[in-house]
């Protein structure tokens, strides 16, 4: 009885759409791109497929019942400055594939792992870094995630860095490589990590690539290993080719790094420490 | 036999005088008492004779051996370390409060300083301890803790233990002071024994009728100074200086 | 009825998951006690010395290990000889520093309690002694000490069974004892249970210590001190 409401429900909402499309003449910011004749006098669209359990880059606000989150407020801005119009579609991620490809959404933009999918998707330059880097002591002569068998590991409780080098699932390589340090403590805050690296209680101290560019910056006897523990970033991933509107949208993201809006954007989601877009 | 003697000894405490030129000396078997108003001096006395305090000038010597005396410049110069010791076993002390060791029973607190000062082995210490209790009439409270005992047992037991260091004289300081009036006969019968068998003593006492019939040389002490001394009977029931007189007859009133 | 047996089974298996690092709470405890109640004695001594400086240093530093929280100092301990001497630390380093300001900081605190208990001993005692000729090493550690044990007895049941609840700050140095551990299991089950098998321990420690602290009591208690 639920299925079949549901179901009806569903259909409901596709007619209702479907006839509020037919009522204004609007294309898709991709068409648009592609034959700006067509798009003449039409209202354009950019449609953003995301996954609304992902806060905070997109999600169901409770409160205002409306989706927000970091990637959406900045596609609002970049439609903004392109005179389109933002359509938030939230996706069955599983499906993410078939609605780029049918043109149902003009791109995925939700916190979107580019590593490992740069052959499949066009993607934008990386606007968010969640790399975990191994941060050492520069005198110590390690220079490779190798060197750190026998080394005494640190990392922040209940970090992503601790979750990288101790989750048992599809983490095989580096369960291996925790097993070669002598040992993984966990310690209350990165600080002390970083205290215990410096002072020698600990050799090395995984953590996220913001805070430890910004503490090596800091520290000229810390440095940071090029090989990373997790490579993880975030991009506007397009449809396979369409690098014309990737083009459009990443020059806007970087007119937006240059004013300055950017930056302010990722400070109201507490994500300065890890944007990356220059 | 000259066991104890002292001369012109001075003592002050913040600058008040307590002691003036005192002299006196104990002959050996000699049984000594001290009277006299409080303040006047006769703790002071005893407390310098047994360097609980230091003199400030005046010389004491036992058995020959000066403790303390005056140099040129009217400094009191003590014996040297190693000397001081072999000088200071000569005398005992019992006090006033007993100040017993309450976490020793009686036979401890009787054999501790013989075994640890003397290095008297411990059977020869407990042996001797076990007599003198007898003689002490507490042979069956060896086992003891001072905490159980009634305060005449435990001057009884602190007699005890400043005999079993064998010292050659003894001084008591107001030995029934502390104690309950029906108390104090069986310290001053235990004190008479040790007169009978010839052991030297000097008694700070308030018990007059004991002093009379018990020593052999009565001092008088008021301010600071040998008023009068000389034979108990003379000194107590004919006193000569007027200060003795009205001390007697304030003391004797009171009884 | 096989809810409960269940929730006693699984109490059971935390206590023994929790065992190992007991070990290193009761390791932290007692380095503790045997090096804080000698180090304690000896700051009473310094800080009853007739010297004055040596009283007043000691005084100072008293203050300061009752003035500061023991977490700082465990800091300070830790931290502080890379940090102001420059002097390269290691992975053991942190259990040691733990041992010492532990250590340091209950000094402080024994030493107080001592100095109390030493300070009310009668002079009738010290000159008994004097007269009876012991020397002034032979008075205190025969007739004073004694004496002193027993009177502080009750105090320093107190600071011990503080300790027993204080290791658990070693987690600031990120060692591992019973209480951080069960802290991670309960993160892990989202449970509160390792939080009771936790306090079970420390009850039962702290239980054990009061025990033995009174069978000292009454073993003291065949004399009275006025």
């Amino acid at each position: 009885m639920k299925k079949i409401l549901c179901f009806a429900c569903a259909v409901l909402m596709m007619v209702l759409c479907f006839a509020g499309c037919g009522e204004k003449a609007s294309v898709s910011a991709s068409k648009a791109l592609a034959d700006p004749d067509a798009a003449k006098g039409a209202e354009i669209t950019f449609t953003v497929g995301f996954d609304a359990e992902f806060p905070p880059y997109g999600y169901l606000d409770t409160e205002t019942n409306e989706y927000t989150g970091f990637d959406l407020v900045l596609a609002e801005e970049v439609c903004k400055r392109n005179g389109w119009t933002l359509v938030k579609k939230p996706i069955n991620w599983d499906l993410k594939d078939s609605e780029l490809e049918a043109g149902t959404i003009d791109c995925i933009w939700n916190g979107f792992t580019m590593n490992g999918r740069e052959e499949e998707y066009t993607f934008s330059s990386p606007y968010v870094d969640n790399s975990q880097v191994v941060v050492v002591r520069k005198a110590d002569k390690i220079n490779a995630l190798k060197d750190l068998a026998g080394k005494s590991v640190e990392v922040q409780k209940e970090s992503s860095a601790e979750a990288a080098l101790t989750s048992t699932e599809d983490n095989e390589k580096n369960l291996a490589l925790a097993k070669t340090f002598k040992e993984l403590k966990s310690v209350a805050d990165y600080n002390t990590a970083l205290m215990d690296l410096e002072s020698g209680i600990c050799d090395a101290v995984a953590m996220d690539i913001g805070v430890a560019q910004y503490k090596v910056a800091a520290n000229d006897k810390l440095m940071m290993l090029s090989e990373t523990v997790a490579t993880e970033q975030y991009a506007v991933g397009f449809k396979k080719g369409n690098t014309a509107l990737c083009d459009k949208v990443e020059e806007t993201l970087k007119a937006m790094v240059a004013d300055g809006t950017f930056a302010k954007i990722a400070e109201e989601w507490e994500l300065s420490d890890c944007v990356c877009l220059k | 036999m000259k066991l104890v003697e002292i001369k012109d000894l001075k003592k002050s405490f913040n600058g008040v005088p307590v002691l003036r030129n005192i002299s006196l000396t104990v002959e050996e078997g000699q049984t000594v008492s001290v009277i006299g108003p409080s303040g006047g001096g006769k703790s002071t006395l005893l407390r310098c004779a047994t360097m609980l305090e230091k003199v400030d000038g005046g010389s004491i010597a036992y058995d020959g051996k000066y403790m303390v005396k005056t140099d040129e410049d009217g400094n009191a110069v003590y014996a040297p370390k190693a000397e001081l010791k072999g000088i200071c076993s000569t005398f005992g002390l019992v006090f006033q409060n007993f100040n017993l060791f309450p976490h020793f029973s009686v036979l401890q607190n009787l054999t501790d300083a013989p075994i640890h000062v003397l290095k008297m082995p411990k059977e020869e210490a407990e042996a001797q301890a076990l007599e003198l209790l007898d003689k002490m009439g507490l042979k069956n409270r060896a086992d003891a803790y001072p905490g159980e005992l009634s305060g005449g047992q435990q001057q009884r037991v602190s007699i005890a233990r400043a005999l079993a260091l064998r010292p050659k004289v003894l001084f008591f300081d107001e030995p029934t002071s502390a104690l309950d009036p029906e108390l104090t006969g069986e310290i001053l019968k235990v004190i008479k024994q040790l007169a009978a068998e010839k052991m030297t003593m000097v008694i700070i006492t308030h018990e007059m009728a004991f002093a009379r019939d018990v020593s052999d040389h009565v001092i008088f002490m008021d301010g600071g100074i040998i008023v009068e001394e000389g034979d108990p009977k003379d000194v107590i029931e004919n006193p000569q200086n007027a200060r003795t007189k009205e001390f007697l007859s304030r003391v004797q009133s009171t009884i | 009825m096989e809810s409960v047996l269940e929730f006693f089974k699984n109490l059971w298996n935390l206590l023994v998951q929790l065992s190992p690092s007991m070990l290193t709470t009761i390791e932290i405890f007692l380095l503790t006690l045997v090096l804080s109640l000698p180090l304690g004695l000896l700051v009473a001594v310094c800080r009853m010395s007739k010297w004055k400086p040596l009283s007043w240093l000691t005084r100072i530093y008293i203050s300061i290990m009752r003035g500061t929280p023991l977490m700082l100092q465990l800091f300070v301990v830790c931290y502080g000889p890379y940090y102001m001497f420059e002097i390269p630390l290691t992975g053991e380093w942190p259990f040691i520093a733990a041992i010492i300001a532990f250590a340091i900081n209950y000094a402080a605190y024994f030493a107080e309690i001592y100095r109390g208990g030493i300070e009310s001993t009668p002079l009738g005692q010290y000159e008994a002694a004097q007269v009876l000729g012991y020397s002034k090493g032979q008075t205190f550690f025969r007739i004073v000490l004694p004496q002193v044990v027993k009177k502080i007895l009750p105090a320093t049941t107190n600071e011990v069974i503080t300790l027993v609840k204080d290791t658990s700050l070693v987690y600031a140095l990120a060692i591992v004892e019973m209480f951080t551990r069960a802290k991670m299991i309960a993160a892990a089950q989202t449970s509160m249970l390792p939080y009771l098998a936790a306090g079970i321990f420390y009850y039962a420690f702290n239980y054990l210590v009061a025990f033995l602290m009174e069978r000292a009591e009454k073993k003291l208690g065949y004399y009275q001190i006025k």
